[in-house]
C-alpha cells in the first residue's frame, strides 16, 4: 500500500468509503470468477496460439483484481487472499454474467467482448477519478484491457462471418449472454453518492457509450441480431447463478485444507 | 518456401514470420512465426505469443510464402533461386551474420528496388557477401503494429509489469549455491562416465 | 568421425565429411543447408517428441489452474502453462523448417504414433505437486535444454535459447513453493515430502535410459545434436537438487543416495521396469492426456475452420 492510497484513504466519509469498499469488491470479484472462466481454457483451447492469448487475457484480469482489492486494503485492512478464498458464495458480489460457465469459444469470445469492451469503457472513464490511487489503477488496467478488446472484437467478427456453425454458435452466444449483460451496470448501494463525488464512472452513462460501441459491432459489422432482452437488471449482486457455489467449492479448495497456512 | 505441399488438408492456418522490434533505433529481428488466420490476427497473435514478456516497440508479420532465404551452400547447389520471380517493388533484407548462440534468426538490415524476390536476394548477397543466411519479402506483403504512443502503451508496455515471470522476482531461495559448494555438499562439475 | 552406417543412398561420404566439418568448426547449419537425411530425421523426431511433450505437459500442471491457492499463484501458474504452450510452439516452429507441418506433427501425436515424455503420464495427486513438477521435472528439464542450445541446427537451438531464458522462472517458482512448505504448517510439510516421494524417481527417469541403454546417443552426440550423454546430465541434476532438498528438510527417498569421493551424488539403482511400462503407455495416464488434448483438437475444429472461411471470404472481396 502506497503512501498516496493511504493518504487518500483517509480523506474518505464513512459512507463514500463503505461504499468504495463495496464498489470495488464487486469490481474484483467480476475479474477473479471471469479470469477463473479463461483460466479453464489453458491446455484445451482450438489452436496452441489462442492457449496463449487466453492465458493473457486471464493473467491480466487476475492481476486487476489485485490492483481492485489492494486498493480496498488501503480502506479496511482486509487481505485479498482471504476475501479471495475464505468467501462463500453468498458475501461475493460477482455479476451473475461473469459465473455462467465457459461455454464453448463462441461463447469465451462473446462473453469476453461485452466485458472487456465495458471494462475499458470503464476504466477510461475512472482515469480522472478524484480518488487519485483508483484513477492510477485506471491507467495502468486501461492499456490492457484497449488490447483484450482489439482481440476479441476481431474474434468476434471472424466468428460471426465465418462459417454456418461458427455464425450460429456466435448468435446463440450473444442469446443467451445479452440478457446477464445488463447486471454489468448495475449500480452498487451507496454508488450514487460515489459517483456524485466523481469517484467512479456514472453507469447510466457508461452503458450509453457502451451501445454505441458494441451494437454496431455485433449488428453492423458481424451482422447478428440482437435477442429481445429486459433492459433491467434483475436482482443484485448478492444474488448468484447456481454455478458460483461449485467453482468456488473447487477455487478454495487448496487454500481451506489448510486454512492455518501462513504462507501458500 | 522450400517446403514441399503437405499431404492432406492443413488445419493449422498459415504460417507468418515474425520480426520483433525491441527498442527504438533496433533492428527488427526475426523471433519465430505464429500459425493465423489472416493479417490482423497474425500481428495479434504475434503479440499474445512474443511479447509475453519485455521488450518490444514494434511487431511485423510477413505471411511465410511471401518470404524467400538461401544460405551461402544452397546458392552454391541450387543457384536459380536468384531468378525467383515475383513482383517487383521494394524489398526488404534480413541478414544472419554469426553462428553466435542466439534466440533470433536474421535482423532486418534495409531495403532495395528489385523486378523479384530472387533479384532482391542477389542485390542482398552483393551488398552483404559475408553473411550466412540471406532472407528477403516484399514490402506489400508486411502487416505492422501502429507506431503511435498509445499502440504502443497497450501491446507492449504492461510486459514489463508482469514480474513474476522474471526469475530475478524469486531472489535466491534458501542458501547460496555458492554456500552449498564451499560445504562441498554441491560438487561444481558432473564428473564423466559417472554411472556406478 | 564419418558414420558410414548413416549415409543413405544419394549421399556421399564426402558429403558427410564436409557436413560433419562444418560441425566440427562450430557453424550452426541452417534450413536452405545440404544435411544427411538420417540427420533431419532424426531432428523431426527429437524437436516434434520435445514439442508433444511441451502441449501434453500443459495437462497435470493445468489442472491446478482452478484450485491453486492465492491469486499469485493462480496468475503464475496460468503463466507457467502459458509458457509451456508457447514451448511448444516454437519447437514446433523449429521442426517446421524441416520440411514437416504442424498438422502432422500433431496428428502422429494424436493418433498415438508420436512419444513425448512419459514424465507427464504420471498423475498430480496435490498442490504440492504443481511446485514439485517445476523444481524437480522442469530442473531436469532445463539441464537438456541447456545442452540443446549449443546443438548444431540454428533452428533447435534458437528455440531452446529462448526457452532457458524463459524456463528458469518455472523451476524458481517450484523451488520457492516447495522450500516455503517444507518449513510450513505440518499438513504443508507432510505434502511437500509426499510430492517429492513422488517426483524424485520419475525425475531422474525422465532424463532417458542409462548412456549403454540409450540407441540414438551415438549418431545425435556425432552430428552435435546431443552434446552430453543422458547419464552425465543426471549426475548434474542430481548433484544440484539433493542437497538443495536436503537443505530445505525433506528426505529423498534413496535410501543408497551418497556422495562419493569427487562429492559427486551418487542415485540407487532405478526401477527402469516401472519407466518403460509408463514409456509404452501401459501404467499411467497416457490415454486420459491424448484424450484431452484430442478432445480439444476436435473441439476446436469449427473455429480453425470458421477463421479459414474469414479469410477466404476477405481475399474474395478484395479481388473483386
Amino acid at each position: 500500500m502506497t503512501a498516496t492510497e493511504q493518504q487518500a484513504a483517509g480523506t474518505l466519509s464513512g459512507p463514500l468509503r463503505a461504499a468504495l469498499i463495496e464498489k470495488l469488491t464487486a469490481l474484483a470479484d467480476d475479474e477473479i470468477i471471469l479470469a477463473h472462466r479463461d483460466g479453464e481454457w489453458t491446455g484445451h483451447a482450438p489452436i496452441l496460439e489462442e492457449d496463449i492469448a487466453l492465458a493473457n487475457i486471464a493473467q491480466d484480469e487476475l492481476g486487476h483484481a489485485g490492483l481492485y482489492l489492494e486498493l480496498r486494503r488501503a480502506l479496511d485492512g482486509s487481505d485479498a487472499d482471504q476475501l479471495a478464498f475464505f468467501r462463500d458464495a453468498a458475501d461475493y458480489r460477482s455479476a451473475r454474467f461473469v459465473e455462467l460457465p465457459k461455454g464453448d469459444w463462441a461463447f469465451t469470445m462473446v462473453r469476453q467482448f461485452l466485458f472487456d469492451t465495458y471494462e475499458a469503457l470503464w476504466l477510461d472513464a475512472a482515469r480522472t477519478s478524484t480518488y487519485a490511487p483508483l484513477a492510477e489503477v485506471a491507467e495502468k488496467a486501461f492499456r490492457e484491457e484497449k488490447f483484450h478488446l482489439q482481440h476479441t472484437a476481431l474474434w468476434v467478427e471472424r466468428l460471426a462471418l465465418g462459417t454456418g456453425e461458427s455464425r450460429r454458435r456466435t448468435q446463440a452466444a450473444l442469446d443467451e449472454l445479452w440478457p446477464y449483460a445488463a447486471q454489468l451496470f448495475q449500480p452498487v448501494p451507496g454508488e450514487a453518492e460515489l459517483v456524485a463525488a466523481r469517484i467512479v464512472p456514472d453507469l447510466d452513462k457508461l452503458r450509453g457509450s457502451w451501445e454505441s460501441f458494441v451494437l454496431p459491432h455485433l449488428t453492423g459489422k458481424c451482422g447478428l441480431t440482437l435477442p429481445d432482452a429486459p433492459a433491467d437488471a434483475g436482482a443484485g449482486r448478492d444474488t448468484h447463478t447456481e454455478h458460483l457455489a461449485p467453482l468456488l467449492a473447487e477455487m478454495q479448495s487448496v487454500a481451506r485444507a489448510v486454512p492455518n497456512a501462513e504462507v501458500w | 518456401m522450400t517446403q514441399p505441399p503437405t499431404p492432406h488438408p492443413d488445419t493449422q492456418w498459415p504460417r507468418w514470420e515474425v520480426f520483433k522490434q525491441d527498442a527504438p533505433g533496433r533492428p527488427h529481428q526475426a523471433v519465430g512465426s505464429v500459425h493465423a488466420g489472416d493479417p490482423q490476427h497474425a500481428l495479434v497473435t504475434a503479440r499474445n505469443v512474443f511479447v509475453r514478456r519485455p521488450a518490444a516497440v514494434s511487431l511485423w508479420t510477413v505471411r511465410e510464402a511471401d518470404i524467400l532465404t538461401a544460405t551461402p551452400e544452397e546458392l552454391g547447389t541450387r543457384p536459380e533461386v536468384l531468378d525467383t520471380p515475383g513482383e517487383a517493388g521494394t524489398y526488404h533484407v534480413g541478414l544472419k551474420r554469426t553462428h553466435k548462440r542466439s534466440m533470433t534468426f536474421v535482423d532486418l538490415v534495409g531495403t532495395v528496388e528489385a523486378s523479384g524476390p530472387g533479384d532482391a536476394l542477389r542485390q542482398a548477397r552483393e551488398a552483404h557477401p559475408d553473411a550466412l543466411t540471406w532472407l528477403v519479402f516484399p514490402e506489400s506483403g508486411v502487416v505492422r503494429t501502429d507506431e503511435d504512443p498509445g499502440t504502443v502503451e497497450s501491446w507492449f508496455a504492461p510486459a514489463k509489469d508482469k514480474t513474476y515471470k522474471q526469475q530475478q522476482y524469486y531472489g535466491v531461495i534458501g542458501r547460496h549455491i555458492g554456500e552449498l559448494k564451499r560445504e562441498g555438499l554441491m560438487p561444481g562439475r558432473a564428473k564423466e562416465g559417472v554411472q556406478e | 568421425m564419418t558414420q558410414p552406417q548413416l549415409v543413405q543412398p544419394g549421399e556421399t561420404a564426402e558429403q558427410h565429411a564436409a557436413f560433419e566439418a562444418r560441425i566440427g568448426r562450430g557453424e550452426k547449419i541452417e534450413p536452405g543447408d545440404w544435411m544427411p537425411a538420417e540427420y533431419r530425421r532424426q531432428l523431426i523426431r527429437m524437436i516434434s517428441q520435445h514439442a508433444h511433450s511441451e502441449v501434453v505437459g500443459m495437462l497435470p500442471e493445468g489442472e491446478w489452474i482452478t484450485r491453486a491457492p492465492t491469486l499469485k499463484r493462480k496468475t503464475i501458474l496460468i503463466a507457467k502453462v502459458q509458457d509451456e504452450a508457447g514451448h511448444g510452439q516454437y519447437l514446433y516452429h523449429a521442426a517446421e523448417t524441416l520440411g514437416i507441418s504442424r498438422e502432422e506433427m500433431l496428428d502422429a501425436l494424436l493418433s498415438g504414433r508420436a512419444k513425448y515424455s512419459s514424465i507427464f503420464n504420471y498423475p498430480t495427486q496435490s498442490w504440492a505437486d504443481v511446485g514439485m513438477i517445476g523444481w524437480l521435472v522442469d530442473g531436469a528439464a532445463i539441464k537438456n535444454q541447456t545442452m540443446l542450445a549449443g546443438c548444431s541446427y540454428g533452428p533447435y537451438s534458437r528455440a531452446m535459447v529462448r526457452i532457458c531464458s524463459e524456463e528458469t522462472f518455472h523451476h524458481k517458482q517450484g523451488k520457492e513453493m516447495i522450500v516455503a512448505y517444507a518449513g510450513g504448517t505440518p499438513e504443508q510439510r507432510q505434502m511437500a515430502q509426499d510430492a517429492l516421494n513422488r517426483w524424485w524417481w520419475p525425475a531422474l527417469m525422465m532424463l532417458g535410459p542409462h548412456d549403454a541403454d540409450s540407441p540414438n546417443t551415438g549418431a545425435l552426440a556425432g552430428w552435435g545434436i546431443k552434446l552430453k550423454t543422458n547419464d552425465e546430465v543426471r549426475q548434474e541434476f542430481i548433484n544440484e537438487h539433493a542437497p538443495e532438498l536436503l537443505e530445505a528438510g525433506l528426505t529423498i527417498p534413496d535410501p543408497d543416495l551418497h556422495q562419493d569421493a569427487e562429492g559427486n551424488w551418487k542415485h540407487g539403482p532405478i526401477n527402469w521396469d516401472e519407466f518403460w511400462a509408463v514409456v509404452k503407455g501401459q501404467q499411467g495416464l497416457n490415454r486420459e492426456r491424448l484424450g484431452a488434448r484430442r478432445e480439444a483438437h476436435e473441439d476446436g475444429a469449427w473455429v480453425r475452420e470458421a477463421l479459414e472461411a474469414y479469410a477466404a471470404r476477405q481475399v474474395g472481396q478484395a479481388a473483386d
